[in-house]
């Protein structure tokens, strides 16, 4: 199976992608990062593992298990505007716990009690917002900090995420 | 340029000194993560808009970090025949009192943190920056740096990473020249067996041999990686290499892969550092158009490139057989050694793995002589090794130190203490495979050896400190979670044994747990030491083996007591204020009665546990925010 007809311009994309990482060292993490990144939501959709399978001639399975033991490859659309916790020790011993216990409230989210010992990942039911963590940014000097859309706020507090929240919530400029 | 000879390098090196000693002044905003984290890019551009305003003349560039996180923005200024002059937590506001003191002819010196006023980079000549401004501090005078020892970091926050030019004025590549012009791999070989470098990822295996295992083996094709996955949380001292020197990996690589002959090389890098990942993916593509990299090296024939891989997530992949099914596109699950990366690696073939860091004293080993290195450290620990300082301390920063200084240097003399009036109650070294030391053995020496003793480990670097604040079962707790779901799962101490012992952990500090589940605890993680497949799996259980060992008094209490006298484990305690309260006073029911104006009710609440409020009100640790201690 193939990437559907409406998708066809992507279809190239995805070819360009596995061109440019032909023979290279990493080739399959390089092509799934690369891909996912194009994804305006972020994930991998398993058609387009199935593309990447054909392509390359890497088994389903195998990308399939790729695709799941690393944190960073995404099989769920992710949320508008990503925020992401960094669970680091330096963080930990300035109370990042909180601040992420503070964001799951406010944002509404559960956690689901069978993913324990998994990585902590929820949308909002709105699809506003994806909550998740890091194991360390390495911005240790800063703790605690907190990346939303691909900026890293550090030395974060409870009052300072809710206005920040806020204002990207409100497609406000930050 | 094509590089091709002694004289063309020196040729552009005479280029890159106009750049880094320009005849007017030059301004060097430190553009690291940290200091971008901190607003060096709107420091930069107020520069950019003052100048041009003042009609100032100044070659306005960016730099690495200079290691001190806590005082970013840090912005070098350089007058012709004057000191280096580095000011700290620079505003946009300040920076127009910079300029517009420059447009004077002067530096405003109150606000200077220090001065440099000559720097050795140690692979070139000694670079005199001027001297004057006396009532500047010297740099080595202040307590953050006045213990350090710059090797690693000679160039960082001083040069610009995004030229190469500059690190080849301040002799970057002459090693690499030096070595190709006409030493032998084995002089190499043996220059760092000499130097007695040991592997800086942590496990402190001898360089120099495991550079001669791998050369000994037979083979045509041969790779050497850089290990750039630095996972542990609260380390980020390969980061700050990478983002403020890219090219010292590099030519430490070109070296180690002449000495091996090994033709190609993979950086394997964390993608959670997209600066470092764009300065490296830059820094090779110079290295390519000046011909350092690819083929017929400085005209020699040696052939080496570079290529860059970037991880996708996964702690396991730190450990050297991970790291190799991560390149080869696999899932990164260690395999059992032997074989050795160095008898069979990457695609089969012979492998060499070293630690970013490891790597960039390459250059320098090469550059002052394998015995020169040893006079610093220990005899059996030498050189330094670069730390990430962070967690309750005043200041923050990467901080070089030769091996076998004592930890209370580190913490109280350039850490500063924790700055506010919280003690220290430990300090975590080696992230999840480390393990937490008592103030009480601060006199420690940091070494592999010493801290091995302790149960903890030298590890990357990482080294956090922790207060009264922090709840010892909690850090336990932290770092078996952090493991537990990064198990790779395939072998089952580790996959199993670390599920249980948290689900321990959780109990202890949920107040659920009981006396016997500590020994359970103790064997659970002697076991997985003893079993587990991988470096992650055997060492998982440190923190907790350790704080088992130093802290034990703080698992009993949770456990007999229903207490965490830190104050972290919210299911024993109802607020902060009554945990605190050595009679575990009704705080939040008086603040209630208060609300509502019930002022009778409230003052005998009080009464109904103390009969002396006044005179014990101040033992109390907890203050909320805002409220004046």
């Amino acid at each position: 199976m193939s990437v559907a007809q409406s998708q066809l311009p992507r279809e190239k994309e995805l070819d360009k992608v596995i061109l440019k990482f032909q023979d290279k060292p990493g080739l399959l993490l390089g092509i799934l990062e690369e891909i996912q990144n194009l994804n305006p939501q972020k994930y991998l959709p398993i058609e387009v593992l199935e593309y990447v399978s054909q392509k390359t001639d890497i088994p389903l399975s195998r990308i399939y298990s790729v695709v799941t033991f690393y944190a960073f490859f995404n099989l769920k659309p992710q949320g508008k505007h990503s925020i992401i916790i960094c669970r680091g020790t330096a963080c930990h011993t300035r109370r990042s716990k909180n601040l992420l216990e503070y964001l799951k409230t406010m944002l509404n989210l559960q956690e689901d009690e069978s993913q324990e010992g998994e990585k902590l990942f929820l949308t909002t039911a709105d699809n506003k917002f994806t909550l998740r963590t890091v194991a360390c940014f390495g911005q240790c000097a800063l703790a605690p900090v907190v990346e939303i859309d691909g900026k890293i706020y550090s030395h974060m507090t409870e009052n300072k995420l809710k206005e920040i929240v806020k204002r990207v919530a409100a497609g406000r400029k930050l | 340029m094509k590089i091709t000879n002694y004289d063309s390098l020196q040729k552009v090196k005479v280029e890159g000194l106009k750049k880094y000693l320009p005849s007017k002044t030059r301004i060097a905003v430190g553009m690291g993560t940290c200091g971008i984290g901190n607003g060096a890019d709107l420091v930069m551009a107020a520069f950019s808009r003052e100048l041009k305003k003042k009609k100032i003349d100044a070659h306005l560039t960016k730099t690495g970090c200079f290691g001190f996180c806590s005082q970013e923005p840090l912005v070098n200024v350089h007058i012709p025949g004057q000191p280096l002059v580095i000011f700290n937590k620079v505003s946009p506001r300040e920076v127009k009192d910079i300029v517009s003191a420059l447009g004077k002819g002067f530096l405003p010196e109150k606000k200077a943190l220090c001065k440099i006023e000559s720097w050795d980079n140690l692979t070139g000549e000694v670079v005199n920056f001027g001297a004057g401004y006396p009532q500047i501090p010297l740099w080595n005078e202040i307590e953050f740096f006045k213990y350090q020892k710059k090797i690693v970091l000679r160039d960082c926050g001083l040069i610009n990473p995004e030229d190469i030019e500059e690190y080849i004025a301040v002799g970057g590549y002459s090693s690499l020249q030096k070595v190709l012009g006409g030493v032998s791999p084995e002089q190499v070989i043996e220059e760092v067996k000499i130097s007695k470098l040991r592997g800086r990822g942590g496990a402190g295996f001898p360089t120099g041999r495991k550079w001669e295992l791998m050369k000994n083996v037979p083979g045509d094709v041969k790779y050497v990686i850089c290990n750039a996955d630095e996972g542990d949380p609260g380390a980020y001292m390969n980061r700050n290499e990478i983002e403020s020197s890219p090219h010292m990996l590099i030519e430490g690589m070109s070296i180690g892969a002449y000495a091996m002959a090994a033709q190609s090389g993979v950086v394997y890098i964390r993608a959670e550092y997209p600066l470092a990942v764009a300065r490296l993916k830059h820094a090779i593509a110079e290295a390519r158009e000046y011909g350092f990299l690819g083929k017929n090296i400085f005209g020699t024939g040696f052939n080496f490139d570079l290529e860059l891989v970037e991880g996708a997530g996964a702690f396991v992949c730190g450990e050297e057989t991970a790291l190799i099914a991560s390149i080869e596109g696999k899932a990164g699950r260690p395999r059992p050694r032997p074989p050795f990366p160095a008898q069979s690696g990457l695609w089969g073939k012979p492998t060499n793995i070293n630690n970013v860091e490891t790597w960039c004293n390459i250059p320098v080993i090469i550059a002052k002589g394998g015995a020169w290195f040893t006079q610093t450290g220990t005899p059996a620990s030498a050189g330094t090794k670069v730390f990430s300082l962070v967690g309750k301390v005043k200041n923050t920063g990467l901080v070089e130190l030769p091996l076998g200084a004592p930890l209370q240097t580190l913490v109280y003399n350039i850490g500063g203490g924790t700055g506010t009036n919280k003690k220290v109650k430990a300090m975590q070294s080696g992230g999840p495979s480390g393990g937490c030391i008592p103030v009480e053995l601060f006199n420690t020496p940091v070494d592999y050896e010493s801290l091995a003793e302790l149960g903890a480990i030298m590890g990357s670097g990482g080294m956090v400190v922790m207060d009264d604040d922090n709840c010892m079962v909690d850090v336990a707790r932290y770092f078996t979670e952090f493991t537990t779901s990064e198990s790779c799962g395939k072998c089952t101490p580790c996959r199993e044994g670390l599920f249980q012992s948290l689900k321990i952990l959780k109990n202890i500090t949920q107040g659920k747990a009981a006396l016997e589940d500590v020994p359970k605890l103790k064997d659970l993680g002697e076991i997985i030491k003893d079993t587990a497949l991988c470096q992650l799996g055997q060492t998982a259980p440190n923190p907790v083996l350790t704080t088992l060992k130093y802290f034990k008094d703080e698992y009993d209490e949770h456990i007999q007591a229903g207490k965490c006298r830190s104050g972290v484990c919210p299911e024993l305690f109802i607020s902060p204020c009554e945990n605190s309260c050595p009679l575990h006073m009704n705080i939040p029911g008086f603040l209630m009665l208060l609300k509502a104006n019930d002022l009778n009710q409230a003052f005998e609440s009080i009464y109904q546990d103390n009969p002396f409020p006044a005179s014990s009100g101040p033992q109390g640790r907890y203050r909320p925010a805002g409220i004046p201690g």
